[in-house]
């Protein structure tokens, strides 16, 4: 690479990044409050619901239940809001990065992985069948969605034959890669979805377990978790755009804005995907995952593989 | 103090309510839905996301206890209200709100339970809303007062632990007044038994008339049985939709409009693929095998057979086809065997299924 594809910022701007994440949970949280009142066509517009809880939830006292292995409990509750300000660090936004990572699409793998050891601890720490059951639907998911990500995360990586953000966004200047990587992209978005224990990926959170892995939460603990679950939906989305949309490429807007409306709008899908389809019960998304997802994004490298070794 | 207070109104404006239904209440247990997804509050799963416990029906033993534990488990700020008919919701859930803003009170509630526990909001054990479900004790002492899971033989004939968990009674999605006592696996049922708590004589006198009197209540039973279904298979618009028309077949007296939303609903759950996958396969039944276990014929299929048959009967009921005579029996001796080697998810799936009456009409039901 002759010129950097994009610019550091000083450290100091970590906060603005991490605001503007939040920022980018309540907008979803709003969403969701807001189609939830909707289907339940009664009551207040559900706008309020991100405040509203948030208020709630401090309002709420702490509780613990017997022999709970607290320190795992809390680490896990509290290490999804984590792992998704580690994910942001290396999205650039426009031209504008934190860390300029040549291995950013690796980076963003290590930490999705985290999810698995961060919601099953929130399920085993609190020492309730509930949870427990919950926890392990969860790892149960990620057999399934964990290598079809990781595979649909080759695509984008081997088309632009770099594992920096930066680069794969210059690599899009003609034509974002969602075009020519459709599989990818969607496999990327379950992904996405799973780690955020979303949607279709929900049943760890299930009703019919009394709320699984968070059955036992509450107050700052459930805040933590919830608020966690919101920010990585924002973060895997905000990785989504550099990845396959062509980051903060767009006629007229400057880059960073660019880069922003794709992520809501990417996000506000997410969102609205949950109410419309049912959960994927663990047991036969396994087959999903590894006959259909997995076989896909393998073909789909094949594909990107063949075309780029064309070019290069 | 201003700004605590308006802190609290935030907080009590997205109240979450635990509904607690007890045998013969279900009417009431609808209202305090209603009520409670106008004001813009949300129903809670578990008692750890509740603020407010609200118990629809008198409470006698042994469900008095039961609900004493969940209510233990709430962490608080709290409030517990009884509601013992449908007339009675507004009032009550005014003054939950009003007691969640009572500051004073709320901290002397958890002064209290500080003393009595020595730590804030301690839960329940294992099990959530469930909490004396456990094996013998071993030779040891079990640490924490938990008996360590028994081990026994799994379905590979591997040594697996077993682990002892009721479902019920309180418990979202799920009938009124029964309690599986289940022995897991993993999460895999590997023996049940179901009984019933709070199911008598004395309770047939409750608020709520016999179900299959009239025509719309029956459909309106129906709607409510798909909402648990639809609710549990995690497709939250989907029940949404169902909760709705079944409210309205309460409330409203114009019957195309629920008519033709019922309709809607039956096709959009029909066209599903995706349920399809999700459901089929689950806790077939076939015709000998209903009329050994004395369950209705029209549960032939899998569970989402019976979903789809479900939302026809609500149908039949709106246009005044529902059938007459007195209601089924509820198949509680059947249930064991009907969820047994399958996962919690998919038994409760099963449960769901089976469109139960209140379990309150069945009175010849043997007690376990």
């Amino acid at each position: 690479m002759s010129e950097p594809a994009v610019t550091v910022v000083p450290g100091g701007w970590a906060p603005v990044a991490a605001g503007l994440l939040g920022l980018l949970a309540v907008t979803a949280a709003a969403l969701d409050g807001f189609l939830t009142a909707r289907a339940t066509g009664a009551g207040p517009s559900g706008l309020s619901q991100p405040f509203g809880e948030v208020a709630r939830l401090m309002r709420q006292r702490r509780r613990t239940t017997v022999a709970a292995d607290r320190l795992l409990w809390r680490t896990g509750g509290a290490g999804l809001l984590v792992m998704a300000l580690l994910i942001i660090v290396v999205v650039p936004l426009g031209e504008w990065t934190l860390f300029d990572l040549d291995v950013g699409v690796v980076w963003f793998n290590a930490m999705d992985v985290l999810a698995w050891a961060f919601v099953w601890l929130t399920g085993w720490g609190a020492n309730s069948a509930y949870s427990l059951v919950g926890g392990y639907r969860f790892l149960a998911h990620g057999l399934a969605y964990e290598l079809p990500l990781m595979f649909a995360l080759v695509a984008p990586a081997v088309g632009a034959s770099s594992l920096n953000p930066g680069a794969i966004v210059a690599a899009q200047r003609g034509l974002w890669f969602v075009v020519w990587m459709p599989v990818a992209f969607v496999v990327f978005c379950a992904g996405i979805l799973a780690i955020a224990v979303w949607g279709p990926f929900s049943p760890a959170l299930g009703v019919d377990v009394a709320g699984g892995v968070a059955a036992e939460l509450s107050g700052v603990d459930r805040l933590r978790f919830l608020g966690g679950r919101y920010a990585l939906l924002a973060a895997g989305a905000a990785f989504a755009v550099p990845m396959f949309l062509g980051g903060g490429n767009g006629p007229l807007l400057p880059g960073w804005s660019w880069a922003l409306v794709k992520t809501v709008v990417l996000l506000c899908g997410l969102v609205w995907l949950r109410r419309r389809l049912p959960a994927a019960r663990p047991d036969s998304f396994m087959e999903a995952g590894w006959l259909v997802l997995l076989p896909a994004a393998l073909l789909q490298d094949l594909v990107v593989a063949v075309v780029a070794a064309k070019r290069g | 103090m201003g700004l605590t207070d308006a802190w609290g109104r935030l907080a009590v404006r997205h109240a979450h309510v635990l509904v607690a239904e007890l045998p013969g209440y279900w009417m009431t247990r609808v209202a305090v839905e209603r009520q409670v997804l106008a004001r813009g509050w949300r129903l809670a799963r578990s008692p750890a996301d509740a603020d407010i416990l609200a118990v629809c029906g008198p409470p006698r033993p042994p469900l008095a206890q039961s609900l004493t534990r969940v209510w233990e488990q709430v962490p608080g700020p709290r409030t517990r209200v009884g509601v013992d008919s449908p007339r009675a919701v507004l009032a009550a859930l005014d003054t939950a709100a009003a007691d969640l803003l009572d500051t004073a009170a709320q901290r002397a509630d958890g002064r209290d339970r500080t003393a009595e526990h020595g730590g804030t909001g301690r839960g329940g054990r294992r099990g959530g809303s469930t909490p004396d479900a456990y094996g013998h004790a071993g030779h040891h002492e079990p640490p924490h007062g938990i008996p360590l899971a028994a081990g026994g033989e799994d379905r590979d004939g591997l040594e697996m632990d077993l682990l002892r968990l009721r479902l019920g009674p309180v418990l979202a999605y799920w009938p009124a007044g029964l309690v599986l006592g289940c022995a897991l696996q993993g999460d895999v049922i590997v023996d049940a038994e179901a009984s019933l708590v709070g199911v008598d004589d004395a309770t047939t006198v409750a608020a709520d008339a016999p179900v299959t009197d009239d025509p719309r209540r029956f459909a309106a039973r129906r709607c409510d049985n798909a909402v648990s279904l639809l609710g549990l298979a995690g497709w939250d618009d989907a029940a949404s939709r169902a909760r709705r028309i079944r409210d309205a077949l309460l409330v409203n007296s114009d019957p195309d409009r629920p008519a033709r939303e019922l309709d809607r609903l039956r096709r959009r759950v029909g066209r599903s693929w995706w349920l399809r996958w999700s459901l089929r396969r689950l806790g077939p039944l076939d015709g000998p095998e209903l009329a050994r276990r004395g369950l209705p014929a029209t549960a032939v299929g899998d569970v989402r057979d019976r979903l789809l048959a479900m939302l026809d009967r609500a149908a039949d009921g709106i246009a005044g086809r529902h059938p007459a005579g007195p209601p089924l029996r509820a198949p509680v001796e059947a249930l064991p065997d009907l969820v047994r080697g399958w996962d919690v998810a998919t038994a409760r799936l099963i449960v769901a299924s089976l469109d139960l009456e209140p379990l309150v009409t069945g009175r010849e039901v043997s007690r376990v």
